[in-house]
């Protein structure tokens, strides 16, 4: 049952955390957070909620913001590897990425123009036409292999990477860029809050006293190649996607399964496919969204399928990035893998006796060789990867 | 995991402009001819009503009961039927669904609802945004409602990627089965014809004053279509009847030597009209017979779902359709009106986005065993 | 039209409940689990939906959950909230 582990040769990342890997882990190590009502966007509803947002990150004009976040993560894996548009070029390279808003057809300007009676600009909805996340990969390094964007709501970029292995292994291509990109607009922030899943005050996974999710935005994307590209283009493998794993619990649109059925699958199935038993897992990085179901659920599971395993959510670094999330965790769960240690939990204070396990609360030596990163998303999807060391 | 590697449909379920289900879809291929719905719309510049494949979802009554249907808007009611329509033409028991993997393809999503949400904010302020609207909007609510009511405990995807949603989702299809993650896979292809996407299309490409002629390939004909093509998946030694195999599934960009084009055999184009990916159509088709069924169902980044439920009718039936419309200077070894035996083991499948980008897929004949 | 009879008409249009009639709805029956068998997704559309149709703000579930007990029990909170209360 387990599958040929696939070389991650390079990590990129963007989001409230850094503007890449190094300056994000950095972050992560120091305890560091500064969640804030959104600046690039006004609400008029009555309660401004914490975000993570990108500040100091501007699109191009001509480019959705997603597209734009999916392209700076990809030049960093890119470079992170030591290729570039040329080398990348002599190899059959796919985009399989993950993004929620980065496939919506819809923007608000245009709609409120077209509900007026009016005969809005086309502008908007063109640019929306040309920045598929995968298209836009594929176009700026002239990439020749499959393409695919992933829309599975929060466990898009998990499930994005996942895919990207399977591609390796069944020999599609030599290389895949694999990640996720999601941005965070009014839309989005509005429909949370509609909601009420969002928590008005900085969010604290797994505490007892927990009241939401705080929305973050970003990207990630991992090189991911197989041996004989590897050696053909002198890459290293920074590290290894071990195993796979997705489940659904076929319960609910919004809500998780209570007894976490379908985490529990998806968990079985990563840890079967990678050959890897909860003994030898050095930690997990949760979804810990800090809603009070999902890491009620998510915490119960882990407690009772990998007892003892530390574990925590990085989303009280970054907010829940929605499509990125999976991806933007992967790549934090390799690079915490190479350093041998996971940041504190940021937002945990106080245990919550109805979970019955809880997060790390400080900085936390990790030696063991491999690491679980879960997804739960809207649908009721669970997905789940496994990574190794090199 | 032993057995051939092959992979068979054994089912097919489609809703569209010509109809609902099987039946009414090879009425269609075999006449070679579905007159369209119209659009209405009331933009700024006036009233227009113009040319459109609309889809009824009415026959869904008949798979789920009224009241499990409460929350569930258009989009996600078509790909409820497309699977039902597929499961039903499959035979699958319910026992035998716990290990069914959903992989569900849209290049728009649900746009009728996600427009339905911005206007419950822009209306009566942000406070009143409607959560049910915002939780059915996102992409992958199809693929989620078709899980709940399924009880399919399996994986779930969906792709989103324009026009080569279907062949990159048939990638999955594949590796799914192959890998033994899942024994059956239920995928489909949705795409809705909101008041949003009708409009977009109206401002962008004009309203279609005459019928659908894809291959000739400097007109612009195309007319916007909405409609579900679902199919049950399996692996060759679990299927009981089927329609054919899936032999290869393709998607990438041509590198320097071209990309591959089956030699002989039948081509079914995915041109639908369009002009800017209609043109890139003619240089790939010198030497294969062609046909291209879109003007039966029209434009839709789903559209080439609909070309591989055709494939499959053929390679079952033994008959290829006429290609409506018939050959043009573009493409003059068109099948011709009147039909003919198939004449070959594989249909192959091509999907071009206007960016050069391609996805072929081929489909087999079943071995006279099976 | 009382606030019960409103607040049928209101349920039965808005959440699509279109195999009942306001007459079909016990004001008395629970909303949520039996009775009408509303759920989780249903209670926040109710929050919006009261917010929408009575300018009344419900700010958190715990607040909401009394209110939701039952149609009676939400047309008296109502009541109590548009009186000043």
């Amino acid at each position: 049952m387990s599958v040929a582990p696939v070389a991650i040769a390079g990590m990129g990342c963007i989001s409230a955390a850094g503007r890449n890997l190094p300056d994000s882990m950095k972050s992560l190590l120091r305890g560091e957070r500064s969640p804030a009502p959104p600046v690039r966007f006004a609400s008029d509803h009555p309660v401004r909620f914490p975000v993570f947002e990108a500040v100091d990150f501007e699109e191009p004009p001509d480019l959705l913001r997603t597209g734009a976040f999916a392209l700076h993560a990809a030049r960093e894996a890119v470079a992170d590897a030591g290729l570039d548009r040329k080398t990348l070029g002599a190899l059959r390279v796919g985009v399989c990425v993950g993004t929620t808003v980065g496939s919506v057809m819809s923007e608000e300007t245009f709609c409120r123009g077209y509900l007026a009676g009016g005969d809005p600009d086309m502008a908007p909805f063109r640019r929306i036409l040309r920045s598929n996340p995968a298209d836009v990969i594929a176009r700026e390094f002239g990439l020749s292999g499959p393409r695919q964007t992933v829309v599975t709501a929060c466990s898009s970029s998990t499930d994005a990477v996942g895919i990207a292995g399977s591609w390796i292994r069944a020999g599609l291509c030599d290389a895949v860029i694999a990640g996720g990109a999601d941005e965070l607009g009014r839309i989005t922030y509005i429909g949370f809050i509609s909601l009420m899943i969002t928590d008005d005050s900085p969010c604290r996974p797994f505490d007892k006293n927990r009241k939401g999710l705080n929305l973050g935005e970003g990207a990630a994307m991992l090189l991911l190649a197989s041996e004989p590209a590897l050696r053909r283009s002198g890459m290293r493998a920074r590290s290894f996607l071990l195993g796979y794993g997705s489940a659904g619990d076929a319960y609910h649109l919004t809500a998780p399964r209570p007894d976490g059925a379908g985490l529990r699958s998806a968990i079985s199935e990563a840890l079967a496919t990678g050959g890897v038993s909860p003994a030898s897992v050095a930690f997990v990085n949760a979804h810990g969204t800090g809603t009070p179901d999902n890491d009620r659920v998510e915490g119960r599971v882990l407690q009772d399928m990998l007892p003892g395993v530390p574990f925590l959510s990085t989303k009280g670094y970054t907010g829940h990035t929605l499509g990125a999330a999976g991806a933007i965790e992967a790549v934090f769960t390799a690079a915490c893998l190479e350093m041998g240690k996971i940041p504190a939990s940021a937002g945990f204070e106080t245990p919550d006796p109805d979970i019955g396990t809880l997060p790390v609360r400080e900085v936390t030596t990790v030696p063991g060789s491999c690491a679980l990163s879960e997804t739960l998303a809207f649908g009721g999807n669970n997905s789940v990867v496994v990574l190794g060391r090199a | 995991m032993s057995g051939t590697g092959r992979i068979v449909i054994e089912g097919v379920g489609a809703v569209g402009g010509f109809g609902c289900g099987i039946a009414d879809l090879s009425r269609a291929l075999a006449d070679g001819d579905v007159r369209p719905g119209s659009l209405a719309l009331s933009p700024g510049s006036g009233p227009v009503e113009f040319a459109a494949f609309r889809a009824d979802t009415s026959r869904l009554k008949e798979f789920v009961p009224a009241r499990d249907l409460r929350r569930i808007d258009h989009f996600s009611r078509l790909a409820l039927l497309g699977s039902h329509l597929a499961l039903a033409d499959a035979g699958l028991p319910e026992s035998e669904r716990h290990r069914l993997g959903v992989i569900v393809a849209s290049g728009y999503g649900a746009t009728g609802i996600t427009y339905a949400f911005l206007k419950s904010f822009i209306n009566d302020g942000d406070i009143c945004a409607s959560p049910t609207y915002f939780a059915n909007s996102v992409h992958n609510s199809a693929a989620a409602h078709i899980s709940i009511l399924l009880g399919a405990r399996g994986p779930s995807l969906t792709v989103s990627q324009f026009d080569l949603s279907v062949p990159s989702a048939l990638l999955c299809v594949r590796e799914w089965l192959l890998e033994g993650r899942v024994d059956r896979v239920l995928f489909g292809a949705v795409e809705e014809l909101s008041d949003l996407i009708g409009y977009a299309w109206y401002r962008l490409r004009g309203a279609s004053c005459s019928p659908m002629t894809p291959l000739w390939t400097e007109k612009e004909t195309a007319i916007p279509a909405e409609g579900a093509a679902f199919f049950l998946f399996s692996r060759a030694e679990e299927a009981r009847a089927g329609y054919c195999t899936l032999e290869t599934a393709i998607v990438g960009s041509p590198a320097n030597a071209g990309f591959p084009l089956p030699g002989s055999g039948l081509l079914l184009l995915g041109a639908d009209g369009r002009r800017e990916t209609g043109r890139r159509y003619a240089p790939l088709a010198e030497n294969a017979r062609i046909a291209c069924y879109s003007p039966l169902y029209g434009s839709m980044p789903a559209g080439p779902a609909f070309d591989l439920a055709a494939a499959a009718l053929i390679l079952k039936g033994g008959r290829i359709f006429p290609s409506p419309g018939g050959a043009s200077l573009d493409f003059p070894a068109t099948v011709p009106a009147g039909g003919e035996p198939v004449g070959t083991d594989r249909i192959s499948c091509l999907a071009l986005a206007d960016d050069g980008a391609f996805g072929l897929t081929t489909l087999g004949k079943l071995p006279d065993s099976q | 039209m009382t606030t019960v009879e409103k607040l049928k008409r209101i349920l039965v249009e808005d959440l699509n409940l279109e195999e009942l009639t306001p007459g079909d709805i016990d004001e008395n029956a629970p909303l949520f689990g039996e009775g009408l068998g509303l759920d989780s997704l249903d209670a926040v559309e109710l929050i919006v939906i009261v917010q929408k149709r009575f300018g009344i703000e419900i700010r958190d579930m715990e607040e909401g959950k009394a209110a939701f007990r039952s149609v009676q029990a939400l047309a008296s909170y109502i009541e109590g909230r548009l009186s000043g209360g």
